[in-house]
């Protein structure tokens, strides 16, 4: 037999679609990934190596082993900063509640249906610090919203200082995000519902059912994986807000959130090791909560084409009962 | 198989990622101490000599606001001297917090405003020595922030000294005949202020931030009389925040500053102050006064057209019947250590240049920090007050300011956090100012032990 190989040719070979083909893919993927590794990877991973030490921006640094855990855990302050999360939590069901009326709305024909789409997402195209200083001004006393609240009738006496009176600076700040964000949650929906096959309407139609049947028949049992993460990135987001509170009042008047706290022992008090075991907390604290809320779309809702476990469950103990009983 | 080949992958590609940092951490671990420094020093420099010198040099600074204009024709002016050496300034917004991360990098460009955050021992590895202190000292002055080991490694831009900025023509519609010298004469005027002016008697800034540090700058000298009184007084003494019961001392200045609050002499939302548009305001009589360094003055006075009325007090604190000042330094010039030889030169030239003929600290109303140089004119109205200039920290004290403020997390000087915890008390009516200065005595008094500090 005649095994002689052809001599090797790297052009031939590199050319051969195999080769080419994962070149290609390795090219395209070289940017992205770089960019990644250099701004996401490397950072954390020095990140949990400074959580290890004590040590400042500038000067020797020490290990001391899980020191900053076991600090992060006893000081009072941190964990009382993650009970504002409770605010921007409850904000962020209001903004899905809102996003989700707007987008249901806005997917069939509206008059000026884009104009609308395009005002609501704009603030989302909005830098956050620009945000932050726009409702600094909002929220000063005599300005935009008490003059709004004025011309209704409102006496600018029995108004309170917005961002001052600590029951409701909260308020007024979650409100700043829940007007950044609710654009961009919006068009998510939009184009989940877009995705609906429209004969489904159409029969729907034909046999009587109302808006609300479609909505809550059609529509919403067919975008729910899409709330779910939604809801997912909310939540996440809402455990580790900074912007708003950092620009509008930087943290004080009991505002001080999670991150706005971190970022004062890191840059005031130069407690970087310290600063960087929060970090870390938090990061496990938010995987904890994103696998409980996946757990929970699992038991509940079911992923994709599969049932929920909860009612696999049922029908296997219905099953069971009628084997049973059939005895 | 092609999902194991491409975990395993990922698995390498961490791995290195991994290895790589930890690689590139120890190599910062080693000490730049080796570095050689210039031959030439400062004092021994001599402008209109190296003529040819060719370089390109890098400023960061702090004042953005005159990046554009005034230290453009500085450049200009420079080059006049010398051609070939051109400067590129950058101005930094949120110059302190920034300016500590790029330093470390060590390629941030080749002068820059020294920040705080550079402990005394750690300046060999980041700057250049400009010389020796004793010999220095013969001409210059403030050299003490950033001196270590009798070498000097930054020198002032201008100094600096504490009192309060007010609208003189307010002052006098008030009814305010003489300066207030102590916290309740100022109390007394502030209310006069409210009562027959439409000025907001006192505006804290709090908003900005930043500008709550002024307050931290009262306590030391200003408020006890003492040069020494942050480190021997303040860094090592036993409970520093206490009340001395003889309107003296850090207590008194937040105490004013609670009570002035409290008694409803300040802006009505302290969330909501406007640094930029303050200027203008205090200009114009819409307020009555604020507590700001002597920089603020020249500021103030451009803002708008009613220059004149801007003026400046000590700050209201007798001390046995003598009101004093501090004279403190400001941003110090520092320069890259990891430069080339030429272009340390070349900015050493020009920090010569900028020091001696530029005249930047009187376009700034700073006091110049050559010796016997003249005062500037608002140091008039400050007569028979005394001026207490910073004093050198013992040897081998250096960095306890630093640590102590640090491990305490109170932030004096660094973050106003102590003034800004006093203005949100003062409108909760509670904590009292006492149960204020009790937490951060304890929190004082536990940093101490852990630096090593026992009463």
């Amino acid at each position: 037999m005649n095994t002689k190989r052809a001599p090797f040719n790297f052009f031939k070979w590199i050319q051969s679609g195999k080769v080419n083909r994962r070149l290609c893919m390795v090219t395209f993927m070289l940017t992205p990934l770089l960019l990644l590794l250099v701004f996401t990877y490397i950072p954390f991973v020095k990140m949990f190596q400074f959580s290890f030490y004590d040590m400042k921006y500038i000067g020797e640094r020490k290990f001391v082993g899980l020191k900053n855990y076991s600090e992060v855990f006893s000081r009072k302050d941190c964990f009382q900063a993650l009970k504002l999360s409770g605010y921007y939590i409850a904000a962020s069901f209001v903004q899905l509640g809102i996003a989700l009326w707007f987008a249901s709305v806005l997917s069939f024909r509206v008059k000026g249906g884009s104009l609308y789409k395009g005002f609501l997402f704009f603030p989302y195209l909005v830098c956050g610090i620009a945000v932050g200083f726009i409702f600094k001004f909002f929220y000063t006393r005599g300005f935009v919203l008490d003059t709004v609240l004025q011309w209704i009738g409102f006496d600018l006496q029995s108004l309170p200082y917005w961002l001052k009176d600590k029951k409701i600076n909260n308020i007024s700040i979650t409100a700043t995000s829940v007007w950044r964000y609710t654009g961009q949650n919006m068009v998510l929906f939009i184009g989940a519902i877009m995705s609906v096959d429209s004969t489904l309407y159409e029969a729907a139609a034909i046999d009587g059912a109302t808006g609300w049947n479609k909505f809550r028949y059609i529509i919403l049992p067919s975008i729910k994986t899409i709330i779910v993460l939604n809801m997912i990135l909310s939540i996440t987001g809402s455990l580790s807000v900074f912007e708003p509170p950092y620009v509008i009042t930087g943290g004080e008047f009991g505002t001080g959130t999670y991150f706005v706290i971190m970022n004062k022992l890191a840059h005031e008090s130069q407690k970087v090791g310290l600063a960087s075991a929060m970090a870390i907390v938090l990061f496990v604290l938010i995987l904890v909560a994103t696998l409980l809320q996946k757990a929970g779309e699992w038991y509940f809702l079911g992923v994709g084409d599969r049932e929920p476990i909860r009612t696999i469950r049922r029908q296997k103990r219905i099953v069971k009962q009628a084997e049973e009983g059939g005895r | 198989m092609r999902v194991r080949y491409g975990k395993r992958l990922l698995a390498i590609v961490l791995a290195g990622t991994l290895t790589a940092s930890l690689a590139a951490c120890n190599k910062k671990v080693e000490s730049r101490a080796d570095k050689a420094d210039i031959a030439v020093t400062f004092d021994q420099i001599k402008l209109g000599e190296h003529k040819d010198l060719k370089a390109n040099l890098k400023f960061l600074t702090h004042k953005t606001d005159i990046v554009d204009t005034t230290f453009k024709e500085y450049v200009s002016e420079f080059q006049k001297m010398y051609p070939n050496i051109s400067i590129e300034y950058e101005g930094i917004t949120n110059y302190a917090n920034d300016i500590t991360t790029r330093l470390t990098t060590g390629d941030w460009g080749d002068i820059c405003m020294i920040p705080v955050t550079v402990d005394k021992n750690e300046l060999k590895n980041y700057f250049v020595t400009f010389g020796n202190l004793d010999e220095m000292s013969k001409e210059y002055t403030m050299l003490f922030n950033y001196s270590y080991d009798n070498k000097v490694y930054g020198l002032p831009s201008m100094g600096n000294t504490q009192g309060i900025v007010y609208n003189k023509r307010i002052f006098e519609e008030a009814g305010v005949k003489e300066i207030p010298k102590t916290p309740d004469e100022f109390l007394d005027a502030l209310s006069k202020i409210k009562e027959h002016t439409d000025a907001i008697p006192l505006y804290t800034n709090f908003a900005a931030g930043w500008t709550m540090t002024a307050w931290d700058a009262y306590i030391d000298a200003c408020a006890t009389g003492q040069a020494d009184f942050a480190h021997e007084g303040r860094v090592k003494g036993k409970n520093p925040f206490a009340d001395r019961g003889d309107q003296t001392g850090p207590y008194a200045v937040y105490n004013l500053l609670y009570e002035a609050v409290s008694r409803g002499l300040t802006e009505e939302d302290p969330t909501t102050t406007d640094w930029e548009g303050s200027k203008a305001r205090l200009n114009k009589g819409e307020i009555a006064c604020m507590a700001l360094g002597s920089w603020s003055i020249a500021q103030m006075k451009a803002a708008a057209e009613h220059g004149d009325d801007v003026a400046y007090m000590p700050f209201p604190i007798s001390v046995n019947g003598k009101q004093y000042t501090s004279v403190s330094p400001d941003y110090n010039y520092g320069i890259n250590c990891n430069s080339s030889a030429d272009n340390q030169l070349a900015a050493m030239l020009y920090v010569k240049w900028l020091i001696d003929k530029s005249g930047f600290e009187v376009s700034q109303g700073g006091i110049p920090i050559k010796v016997n140089a003249q005062l500037p004119d608002f140091l008039k109205d400050f007569d028979g007050v005394g001026l207490l200039y910073d004093l050198p920290t013992p040897a081998g004290e250096e960095t306890l300011g630093n640590d102590v403020n640090n491990e305490s997390e109170l932030g004096v000087n660094v973050s106003g956090g102590l003034a800004k915890a006093v203005v949100e008390a003062a409108i909760n009516g509670q904590p009292g100012m006492k149960e204020l200065a009790a937490e951060w005595d304890e929190k004082w008094t536990a940093a101490q032990e852990k630096c090593g500090i026992t009463h």
